[in-house]
């Protein structure tokens, strides 16, 4: 393993990714439409809802517009950054293998292909985190920023996940969104899992841990060690196996 | 010895591609296997390279080795002098051997203008000689070549057959594997690879 070999490869992947206009662009735009839709749809209805992850007698009341903004900002981050994860490893498989011919270790490539997704995690993070404060005012911003990262982490890691097994782009699409549609997209919804009838299924998803550290740090003042802990634990399995199959698939087989 | 390919088979399924392919390669040799479509060529490449597994048999090789694949494999996004930089930390190159090795080549196929430009913006032609430059980069004392001047024009064939003869007199072995050859006289030995076995 070489640090020079990462670091080269880290500044080859954003410099690459800088220059897909498309995606940043998407990356900036998709937020703001996202909340300027529930902005404008959704009441200032107070609803009381429980914190999934805390005590079942602990109701919060809150207008529905403000739990509909904090869900969407976590919701768009899950969806942004699994997607950006998957292709990141999946679009230039091919010629990724190419270097690995010529003397890179795949874990180098997978390193660079890490830090480049962290450094995006945390640049979407700050950016959604910031925009919904600007239409609410959010209880503990940084720590729901920090919430944000880890759903970013948890379905980045995923995204690597389905990138490195799936080689077909359509295929890896279906799968990314899928699980992100369904998950964080909708049972991690506070309003939906106050009323949901067996919200065990709901806990072994992988949106559930970090979706609750950032719903946490955005209305109350309890703490988010254990959801985080969790949210860590859950992404980094998914980071295991993505460089398991990632390295199976991209060693020399000599 | 370079290379040695012993008893090599692969097959995908029932199809069985490669049935037994023995040789072997010196220093300042240039051998060539032609071969139908889908008679297995790329396939052998793919295992001597070690991008895939063979079923049964062995390679050796000593030295560094090049190889530059039949499909152009190159990043999009970035410019020409950016894949130097990239495939030069994957051989492990120094910048000042990187910056003399890559301006000749650059000089040779004549492609320095374009230096700066991302690869999306090239030409097919342009973007073979790259990917030709690319495998030339750290001096490698085998060459592998999959169907190295399909796109070329007649002045860059001719400018491969120079460096090629150049690199052979350096000592370097060059396996060229094509569909077709008009020259047999440049090669020291021709295989052909047929129903799996090279003849």
């Amino acid at each position: 393993m070489s640090a020079m070999r990462i670091i080269t490869g880290l500044f080859m992947i954003l410099k690459m990714l800088v220059r897909r206009r498309i995606i940043l662009i998407s990356l900036v735009v998709i937020p703001v439409a996202f909340l300027t839709g529930v902005e404008l749809t959704a009441s200032e209805k107070i609803i009381p809802f429980r914190l999934a992850s805390l005590d079942e007698k602990i109701f919060i009341e809150e207008s529905q517009k403000y739990i509909a903004l904090v869900f969407f900002a976590v919701a768009n981050t899950g969806f942004l950054v699994s997607f950006l994860a998957l292709n990141l490893i999946q679009i230039d498989s091919d010629v990724n293998r190419r270097l690995v011919i010529c003397g890179y270790h795949p874990f180098e490539l997978l390193i660079a292909n890490l830090f480049s997704l962290l450094l995006v995690i945390m640049s979407i993070a700050i950016y959604i985190g910031l925009l919904i404060n600007a239409f609410v005012s959010i209880k503990h911003l940084p720590l729901f920023i920090f919430g944000l990262t880890l759903i970013g982490f948890v379905y980045g890691c995923y995204g690597l996940t389905i990138g490195s097994m799936i080689k077909g782009k359509l295929e890896g699409v279906l799968l990314v969104f899928l699980l992100a549609n369904i998950d964080v997209g909708w049972l991690q919804n506070p309003m939906y899992y106050a009323e949901a009838q067996n919200n065990i299924i709901i806990r072994y998803l992988p949106a559930y841990y970090p979706s609750q550290s950032a719903i946490i740090a955005a209305f109350s003042d309890y703490p988010i060690v254990n959801s985080s802990l969790y949210s860590i634990l859950i992404g980094s399995g998914f980071l295991l196996l993505s460089m398991m199959i990632f390295y199976n698939k991209m060693r020399l087989k000599k | 010895m370079v290379l040695r390919v012993e008893n090599i088979a692969k097959a995908f399924g029932n199809n069985k591609v490669l049935r037994d392919v023995s040789f072997e390669m010196s220093p300042s040799s240039l051998y060539a296997i032609v071969g139908e479509n889908g008679s297995g060529k790329t396939t052998l490449l793919r295992i001597i390279v070690g991008e895939w597994k063979s079923d049964h048999g062995s390679i050796s090789m000593v030295g560094r080795f090049g190889y530059c694949p039949q499909k152009t494999l190159l990043f999009s996004q970035l410019t020409v002098d950016e894949h130097f930089n990239y495939f030069a930390a994957a051989y492990g190159i120094e910048k000042a051997e990187l910056l003399s090795r890559s301006e000749s080549l650059m000089d040779h196929f004549n492609f320095k203008k374009y230096r700066n430009e991302r690869i999306a913006r090239l030409s097919s032609g342009t973007l073979q000689k790259i990917s030709l430059a690319i495998s030339l980069l750290h001096r490698p004392n085998l060459l592998i070549l999959d169907e190295p001047y399909n796109g070329f024009d007649w002045d860059t064939y001719l400018k491969f057959w120079d460096y090629t003869y150049q690199l052979k007199m350096e000592g370097c072995a060059i396996l060229i594997v094509t569909h077709l050859i008009t020259e047999k006289v440049r090669f020291d030995r021709i295989y052909n690879l047929v129903q799996g076995k090279l003849i």
